[in-house]
């Protein structure tokens, strides 16, 4: 294979890189749904970066490196499942492969690695395509060359991926392949397009060097976090970066004559549109006030945790991974110590949790997911920490904030666990979301642009009008009884003041909690205990 | 030295929620602690009551402040018992309040060794069911070592849960104790508290009250069993409605034991656990 490792997680990475958005777009559920393509390319830049800091490293320890790395950067679901991926692939390599019959033991490495990560393997998912890869690499001549080789395995690869779609019901109703599974395909496309001498993938427009994310994490004077896509003859990337420049900072300007994604945090969004509106039509125009979420990054530095109660380190501590400076709140009232910001849209890394673990004064630590695509990230970091870590798999902040009601820092780290659990099952948890697409989910048909009510994991309703399907999903987890109904409000929630009163009225007994959540994605999210 | 109901009486401060002690036993008297809205200070239980309390505390901007009674209150309370041989003094928690320090104070200022200062470890209810004890003894003859006896027995085995509407009451008024690590305001999330050892302690939290009050009635049928010698006290800060419910509760559960104390929890208590707390005391004893 030509070149060290780093060139061929260049390849690779460049190959994601390039069909980041579309992989992004394969979301499995007509919700916005974990940005695949992101957390996977950010999982692969994780591995580059720290190959190109390295210096001097013999063959071994830059294998080594490449599935520390790999598994320290991993971003969500799929980037923990591609780090196991790598880590199989790279597990016992000797030498770079040359033939058939030396990559197929290395993809059914990745395969096997992979399967093993996952507590229930499901086919129709990335798993399947690894596997298929292997089973295809072992069919082969194995005296053939590696570049012919792979690009059978490629060819096969997307026959594998196509298959996805009626292999998951999930993605046979949303009618899309396999987000994770694409992401593996390119990856393996980006390593054979090398071994062949090939040209990489061109980037997609709108696809930048830097992950908005990043950027996010930069600090600003300004206030707003703007974005748009600007489409038009006259649009001139350079100009507009200029332009951009004098007024707004952490600046991305991406794409081509004729087509620009811009990033810009600025002041004046007002006058950033303008600007793009006067050479082109815009598109996809987002402005955020990032100061709420400074302001709560900082409090979480200067106060983590409750005042504390008693002296000393505590017996247990708790880390959950929370999206929206609301609900951040929330944990922190109920004694969470630390608060890694992350959900649906932005899996922390395994390495960001494994952080927040390692500075915890505590004895033990429970960590709270709060989402079902970060579960193995912090599985990871829970066997990577250097202090006992209870998992407890709340699959939505609604059943992390019940988990943590029974918390006491005092109690032993298994007991503790023990009660969360037992809590976060009591709970029952709804929501209400934009529908990326027009599906059809649980026998409910839901048109792009309208919202669809879950309750307890299931749709249970969509329509035109959030109000509405608040009304419904309420219904839903009100019906078996509860004491307790708390209403988290994200961005750009309605008002919910007429919900909250036709509910105290058709039950008394009833405690109506709201809260300013702010997470993203759900105008509302429902928790009925 | 024998003592009786004849001989010996019994001082209660008006934490123990007990507004006429005299007309449950007439050799029960009663010293008040102070309670103050801004600058009128008020004898809880005498000058103001529980109920008119409750309607001062929603009026007023003013948060309440109490103060405990001064060694002269308690002097003079003893001067008035000269009738009696012995006087013992039940009291609220000295970790609580420093009522028990002013009656020991006052008591010492005597010369003499008639008053005997007892320190219940309780709050409320749970002073008065201890009295309760020491008067079954009173009533049939005892001395000042089966008194010691019983009170010893009482800090041990007696319990006693609350929960609070809010912390914030608690904390204000410094008697959060160990809860302080509870909060959880911001999520309607109820603690369920008890006193050990004379302190506020916390035992768990619950979200939303009716399990606040489910938990109580769950601790109460696991740490009880039924029967006469079992005796129960319940209070309630403005939360009548809910105190009947739970009344109900208990009586299904332990319908053979004895409840002896039924009260809304005076200025002085209110003032700590605030509008909404509601308690429960039980001790068992077979006399």
């Amino acid at each position: 294979m030509p070149g060290g490792a780093l060139t061929v997680v260049e390849a690779a990475l460049a190959a994601l890189e390039a069909s980041r958005r579309r992989i992004d777009d394969l979301n499995v559920y007509p919700v916005p749904d974990g940005d695949t393509g992101t957390n996977m390319t950010m999982t692969v830049r994780a591995v580059r970066d720290a190959l190109a800091g390295a210096t001097e490293l013999d063959a071994e320890a830059e294998l080594a490196l490449v599935a520390r790395s790999c598994l320290m950067g991993a971003r969500g679901n799929s980037g923990v499942i591609l780090s196991q991926l790598v880590r199989g692939a790279v597990e016992g390599l000797n030498g770079g492969p040359e033939t058939a019959g030396d990559l197929a033991p290395r993809l059914r490495g990745a395969s096997d690695a992979g399967y093993a990560a996952v507590r229930e393997p499901q086919e129709g998912t990335m798993l399947t395509v690894a596997r298929e890869l292997a089973e295809r690499a072992e069919a082969l001549d194995p005296a053939l060359p590696l570049g012919d080789a792979l690009a059978e395995v490629v060819a096969h690869g997307e026959v594998a991926l196509a298959r996805t779609q009626e292999q998951l019901d999930v993605l046979r109703d949303a009618g899309v392949v396999d987000a994770g599974g694409a992401g593996v395909l390119e990856l393996v496309r980006g390593i054979a397009a090398l071994v062949r001498g090939e040209p990489l993938p061109e980037p997609e427009v709108g696809t930048g060097p830097l992950p908005e994310e990043a950027v996010h994490r930069e600090l600003s004077r300004y206030r707003y976090c703007t974005s748009f896509f600007v489409e038009g003859e006259e649009v001139a990337p350079d100009a507009l970066e200029r332009e951009l420049g004098a007024f707004g900072d952490s600046l991305l300007v991406v794409g081509a004559r004729g087509a620009v994604k811009v990033h810009v945090h600025t002041d004046e969004p007002g006058r950033a549109i303008a600007l793009a509106t006067s050479v082109g039509v815009i598109e996809e125009v987002s402005i955020e006030n990032m100061h709420v979420q400074t302001a709560v990054r900082e409090e979480r530095i200067t106060h983590s945790g409750p005042p504390p109660s008693t002296a000393g380190p505590a017996a247990t501590a708790v880390v959950a991974v929370v999206a929206g400076a609301g609900n951040a709140r929330l944990f922190r009232d109920l004694g969470a110590a630390a608060i890694v910001e992350g959900g649906q849209t932005m899996n922390p890394p395994t390495s960001q949790l494994l952080q927040a673990i390692d500075g915890l004064d505590a004895a033990g630590a429970v960590l709270l997911p709060n989402n079902k695509n970060v579960i193995l990230a912090a599985e990871q970091a829970a066997a990577e920490a250097g202090k006992p870590v209870e998992v407890v798999e709340t699959t939505s902040m609604q059943a992390g904030l019940a988990a943590l009601v029974p918390f006491d820092a005092a109690a032993a780290l298994d007991e503790n666990a023990r009660e969360m659990r037992e809590a976060a099952t009591a709970v029952r948890s709804g929501a209400v979301a934009p529908a990326s697409r027009a599906a059809t989910i649980d026998g409910i048909e839901v048109a792009e642009g309208e919202f669809l009510g879950l309750a307890d994991g299931a749709a249970v309703a969509a329509g035109a009008s959030v109000e509405e399907v608040a009304r419904a999903v309420a219904a839903h987890l009100l019906e078996p009884g509860a004491d307790v109904l708390t209403i988290l409000l994200g961005d750009g929630a309605p008002s919910v003041n007429g919900l909250r009163d036709e509910l105290a009225e058709a039950h008394p007994a009833l405690e109506i909690d709201v809260h300013e959540g702010g997470q993203p994605h759900y105008p509302l999210l429902f928790a009925a205990e | 030295m024998r003592l009786s109901s004849e001989t010996t009486a019994v001082v209660l401060d008006s934490t123990a929620d007990l507004p006429e002690p005299a007309a449950r036993h007439p050799n029960w008297r009663l010293v008040p602690l102070y309670v103050r809205f801004g600058d009128e200070t008020y004898r809880d239980h005498v000058d103001l009551g529980a109920v008119e309390f409750y309607e001062k505390l929603r009026a007023s901007d003013a948060q309440p402040q109490s103060s405990q009674p001064t060694p002269a209150d308690f002097e003079a309370a003893f001067a008035e018992l000269e009738g009696f041989e012995r006087i013992l003094c039940v009291l609220i928690s000295g970790k609580l309040s420093g009522t028990a320090e002013s009656a020991r104070l006052a008591a010492q200022a005597r010369g003499d060794d008639r008053v005997t200062v007892i320190d219940s470890e309780s709050v409320s209810g749970g002073v008065v069911i201890l009295a309760d004890a020491i008067q079954r003894r009173l009533d049939r003859g005892t001395t000042l070592e089966e008194t010691e006896e019983v009170v010893a027995r009482f800090q041990r085995e007696s319990t006693i849960l609350f929960t609070v509407d809010t912390l914030d009451y608690l904390v204000r008024g410094g008697r959060v104790g160990k809860a302080a690590g509870l909060a959880g305001q911001l999520l309607s999330v109820k603690p369920i508290l008890a006193i050990d050892e004379g302190e506020v302690e916390p035992l768990k939290r619950v979200r939303g009250r009716q399990k606040a009050l489910g938990e109580l009635l769950r601790l109460f049928e696991e740490g009880t069993e039924d029967g006469p010698a079992l005796h129960v006290g319940v209070a309630h800060a403005d939360a009548e409605a809910e105190l009947e419910t739970l009344v109900g509760r208990i009586r299904e559960l332990r319908p053979q034991a004895s409840l002896d104390f039924q009260a809304q929890l005076g200025p002085v208590i209110g003032t700590h656990g605030g509008p909404g707390t509601i308690g429960l005391f039980w001790f068992r004893d077979e006399e």
